[in-house]
């Protein structure tokens, strides 16, 4: 059970990076809503992510 | 030019994150110095009792206060809720002056650590507080009230009480005076929960006393919350509290509400379980600006105007405030006052140790009673 609930608690952090990862590349090559808000969106929308991923928040 | 914008604003947002993590990094990093009176006879970890948090930031150290003259034994638990500083701040004032003669006091300063490292996300207050002292001051983690998700994540959706199988809120699953008596194979907070169950349970704690704050416009402040098996003791320890030094309540824990150590610890220990609200303004949600100087006097014109429409619970005076001396000089003196009540009820349980008294607390501040690390023996010096 302990070693379960270790195990999902570090696939949430991985997942944390997969979405940081997704969210970058998305900020340089997306087809649709090219313009500057959605650039903001995309850039300040990474902080948590990697801040949960570094294990820093 | 797309690039280059695109470009410029990640390095924005990695600016944001380096410079807004300042503050969120050294409260995660910063460790409080208590010099330990002479009465210290051991310090040792909590996963003593249940190796299940071993090598966690839960493995809270406990400070064990031995006379080595037969009688009773006592629990002091700061720190469950961080947010709640005149718990911890109390503990660290008895542990730093303590004297016993007859029994056993255990300390747990920071029962959360934990919780007691990240702030509370959406409140926007500072990370710190300092008091002063005739030789300079002591910074204080103020933290939050749940275990960080850096160490349990994720929540459920509901949270589900062991062993009543009550459901409670999600964030309850890190809220550890929601998680006792604990289980010993449940997440982290839960297994905190156990390792302090079983400490009392093996070192047969007679009394076990949880030290909170509370906000103002929450019914149970200023109050003991006692299990029924305690509840006598508590009442006559409010009554003389109340006649002789500052106003205290009673309330007998309900039966209803699971998780906590007035109900869970009284149910499956042998202890007098027993816990202490002090009146915080900081915690209330009709405050002004959440500051540093909020929490060491709590003097606020927003809560004056709810005194004055008769909205709290307990008296208030912008004047005087409720400040970080009264709040701790409240556990002290309402920590000795029900264990001196524990031994007139019963002899056998009786335990002699004293520290700093209300009354003194106001009169020289907390500070007065707080060493130097630097000047004191490097033995009696701890990091919480």
């Amino acid at each position: 059970m302990i070693l379960f609930q270790a195990v999902i608690h570090q696939i949430y952090f991985v997942m944390a990076g997969v979405v940081a990862l997704l969210l970058l590349t998305r900020l340089f090559r997306r087809k649709t809503r090219p313009g500057l808000t959605y650039d903001i969106v995309y850039a300040y929308a990474i902080i948590p992510f990697v801040l949960r991923a570094l294990h820093i928040k | 030019m797309l690039l280059v914008r695109r470009i410029a604003l990640l390095a924005g947002a990695l600016v944001l994150m380096i410079v807004g993590t300042r503050e969120i990094r050294a409260l995660r990093a910063y460790r409080e110095t208590v010099v330990v009176s002479a009465a210290l006879t051991s310090q040792i970890p909590l996963s003593t009792y249940f190796d299940g948090i071993k090598a966690t930031l839960m493995d809270a150290p406990v400070y064990v206060f031995d006379s080595g003259v037969p009688g009773g034994s006592v629990l002091l638990i700061g720190g469950e809720h961080p947010y709640e500083p005149a718990s911890p701040v109390a503990t660290y004032v008895i542990m730093e002056n303590i004297t016993v003669t007859r029994g056993r006091v255990f300390v747990i300063a920071r029962a959360n650590m934990s919780a007691s490292t990240l702030g509370m996300l959406g409140n926007a207050y500072p990370p710190f507080f300092r008091i002063k002292t005739p030789w300079g001051e002591k910074t204080y983690r103020i933290g939050d009230r749940e275990t960080s998700p850096l160490e349990q994540w994720p929540d459920p959706f509901t949270f589900v009480h062991y062993p009543s199988t009550q459901n409670l809120a999600y964030q309850d699953s890190r809220n550890m005076n929601r998680t006792y008596p604990g289980r010993p194979d449940g997440n982290l907070t839960e297994r905190t929960s156990y390792a302090v169950s079983e400490m009392i349970r093996r070192e047969k704690i007679d009394m076990t006393i949880d030290l909170h704050e509370a906000s103002l416009g929450y019914p149970v402040v200023s109050t003991y919350v006692c299990h029924q098996r305690a509840d006598e003791l508590c009442m006559m320890a409010s009554m003389i509290l109340s006649a002789e030094q500052f106003p205290m309540k009673t309330e007998v824990s309900p039966k209803s509400l699971r998780g906590l150590t007035h109900r869970e610890i009284g149910d499956f220990t042998d202890s007098f379980a027993v816990l202490m609200e002090t009146p915080e303004p900081f915690i209330d949600k009709f405050v002004g600006p959440m500051t540093e100087a909020l929490m060491l006097t709590g003097r606020d014109e927003f809560m004056q105007t709810a005194a004055d429409r008769g909205l709290l619970y307990a008296d208030y005076n912008m004047k005087t405030g409720a400040s970080l001396d009264y709040r701790v000089g409240r556990h002290l003196a309402g920590a000795a006052e029900v264990i001196k009540q524990m031994g007139e009820f019963y002899p056998a349980k009786t335990v002699k140790a004293a520290w700093p008294t209300y009354g003194e607390v106001m009169k020289q501040g907390i500070g007065y009673f707080l060493h130097d690390p630097a000047k004191a023996d490097p033995r009696r010096v701890f990091l919480d």
